[in-house]
């Protein structure tokens, strides 16, 4: 080895150091929630005593002491910011995380690896709050997420229509040429189906598409690239090769954000989900209520019932907010029209979009 | 000339290639840039200025064909990010040459026009390949080519599904040797004879003298060609290729305002009185 490439090693480490020990302090920050108080001497010098077992000898003890020290003095000092822990699905760099940042600016974001991790969380109080994406402009309505929310006990406080531009990313060592295989969301990878298919690539559905990058920075797949966001391509030291891949002009995803509480405000939007019996203008019955009152509907779909094959739900979202008189007494006839129907909540609309 | 099936004179009218907002055999289209994309800032001062000249569309090379294997071969992909980003600035389209089969979707992803150069005329894979692309072709002549030759290139690439063919003449191989390669004016009259495709002419790397490119560009138009190409660079002393054959931005400017005043004289309806 030469110098130059030395020192690149040791700048992938030192960058690599720096994202474990970020991932390190959002768990410090989650145990905050299972413990009396931030301080545990016991569990510190547990920790320290371990530390000095281990035989790393071009260390000396009183630096490996020293530095896990810091670590853990930085770690208790996050811990008394309070800062909200707010759940998103995937890993850092995720388009949920952009969302969160955009929805609490003051956030601990913590990334989870499934949706339902992130309703259970928020429901268990593991999490303050929860982020999840409700509909795409391109692909339409997320279903995983849709279907829990109609069992969550959860309340809708808040919405972020977030832009997505995706990148096709690759590590600098990957010839473009070579590229056979990307890694991706399901979502994204069918958001750009088009640029897949006109340069013959083969989508590999991932977990998330952070979670793809970060993939592809440590393990290098052969042939392999990744779609996420440019912040992925910062966070995990990736090139670009093409931004804006997907197939619409106007790719833009719609998050929810979750809480215990209800919004207390009032607000300007209103999301229901409701189910019909199977007769004959049930439906038109409940959708002339809104008609009549004069309110605007932003959003109607319809969702098969995992449970009830051939009956569906509906989700809708109206303007106004259920502390108005006239939104109030629609949703009080509604019930009687309905079999089931639930209130998701009241909440400040996003209008950047 | 029995097999143009698609591409000869009888089959179609007069075929206009859409390029975003330009339309190729229409009006009198002006591609101009750099031979090869060196860096962004190059790309970019050289773009501005094209377009504050009125140039139609940006020409840049990121992948260079050249004679010795041992000079500068192009920035590659970071040449068509480059490019990518100047139409960004300018709104100008871009035209890129591609020379390898392989490369043909990834230069689609971020060109508006795809160029096969001289030297890949009858490159017949790589004429299949363009021709399934969903970008139009600038095909240049061969510059040993005959006319038949070169339009039955052009077949290949009609005959994939794609049926925007640029032609482009570009000199051929005579005994003179004063210029780089003899401009063949006479293919602009008589390509419109024999075909729909519109036709435009490179005057930079036929004469290969700066000198000639004006006098060579008013005769191209008068000739009835549908537009030019014409090598620009900002700097070209220190340009990494054809650096004794490229305009400066001021040469540029000044030949095209001769250039539409000629076109629209030679396209006036006549005049009652005369």
């Amino acid at each position: 080895m030469k110098l130059e490439e030395i020192r690149l090693k040791i700048d992938k480490i030192d960058r690599e150091l720096l994202v474990l020990l970020q991932e390190r302090m959002g768990l410090a920050l989650r145990s905050k929630k299972f413990k009396e108080t931030i301080s545990d001497p016991d569990r510190e010098e547990d920790m320290l005593a371990r530390v000095e077992r281990l035989n790393l000898d071009l260390m000396e003890r009183s630096f490996t002491r020293q530095l896990l020290k810091t670590i853990i003095e930085e770690s208790k000092r996050l811990q008394e910011e309070d800062r909200p822990l707010v759940a998103f699905q995937g890993e850092h760099g995720a388009y949920g995380e952009v969302a969160s940042r955009r929805l609490i600016p003051n956030g601990a974001y913590i990334p989870c690896m499934e949706f339902n991790d992130v309703f259970r969380g928020v429901e268990k109080g593991y999490f303050d709050m929860g982020v999840v994406p409700v509909e795409n402009s391109l692909e339409g309505a997320v279903t995983q997420v849709n279907d829990l929310l109609t069992t969550t006990e959860l309340n809708v406080i808040g919405e972020a229509k977030v832009a997505v531009n995706h990148c096709l990313l690759t590590t600098e060592a990957t010839d473009y040429r070579d590229i056979r295989m990307v890694y991706s969301h399901p979502q994204a990878l069918a958001q750009c189906r088009g640029f897949l298919l006109r340069n013959k690539l083969e989508p590999c559905p991932y977990y998330d598409t952070a979670g793809a990058a970060k993939m592809l920075a440590r393990e290098n797949p052969r042939a392999g690239a990744a779609i996420a966001s440019a912040l992925c391509a910062e966070l995990y030291n990736l090139e670009i090769l093409k931004a804006g891949i997907e197939d619409g002009p106007a790719n833009t995803t719609r998050f929810l954000l979750l809480s215990r509480k209800p919004y207390d405000q009032g607000g300007d939007k209103t999301s229901i989900v409701f189910a019909t019996t199977h007769e004959a203008g049930r439906l038109y019955a409940v959708l002339r209520l809104f008609a009549e009152a004069d309110v605007n509907l932003t959003r109607i779909a319809s969702m098969p019932l995992r449970t009830d094959p051939g009956n569906y739900c509906f989700f809708l979202d109206c303007e106004g907010s259920a502390l108005d008189e006239k939104v109030a007494e629609v949703l009080r006839q509604m019930a009687d029209l309905t079999i089931s129907m639930k209130n998701l909540g009241s909440y400040p609309a996003d209008t950047a979009m | 000339m029995k097999n143009l099936r698609l591409a000869s004179r009888e089959t179609a009218r007069h075929t206009i290639v859409n390029v975003s907002d330009v339309e190729v055999g229409r009006d009198l289209v002006v591609i101009a840039g750099p031979c090869s994309v060196e860096s962004e800032e190059q790309t970019l001062i050289t773009a501005r200025a094209v377009k504050a000249a009125g140039a139609d569309m940006l020409r840049g090379g990121a992948f260079k064909p050249r004679t010795s294997p041992y000079a500068f071969q192009g920035l590659g992909l970071n040449g068509l990010k480059i490019l990518a980003e100047a139409r960004n600035e300018t709104g100008l389209p871009i035209v890129t040459e591609v020379i390898d089969p392989r490369d043909v979707s990834w230069v689609a992803e971020f060109a508006d026009v795809l160029q096969i150069g001289t030297r890949n005329m009858q490159n017949y894979s790589l004429l299949k390949e363009v021709g399934r692309a969903r970008r139009p072709v600038l095909l240049k002549r061969g510059m040993y080519s005959t006319l038949e030759e070169w339009l039955n290139c052009a077949e290949y690439v009609l005959s994939e599904g794609n049926p925007n063919v640029i032609l482009c003449e570009r000199g051929i191989r005579t005994f003179e040797k004063y210029t780089r390669n003899t401009l063949d004016l006479s293919a602009v009259p008589a390509i419109k004879e024999l075909t729909h495709l519109p036709i435009i002419v490179d005057p930079t790397h036929s004469t290969g003298r700066l000198s000639l490119i004006g006098p060579m560009s008013m005769a191209a138009v008068a000739a009835g060609a549908d537009g030019l190409m014409i090598e620009v660079h900002n700097n070209p002393e220190e340009a990494l290729c054809d650096a004794d054959q490229a305009y400066t931005p001021d040469m540029f400017a000044d030949i095209m305002r001769r250039l539409r005043p000629l076109k629209a004289f030679l396209t006036q309806e006549p005049c009652a009185a005369a």
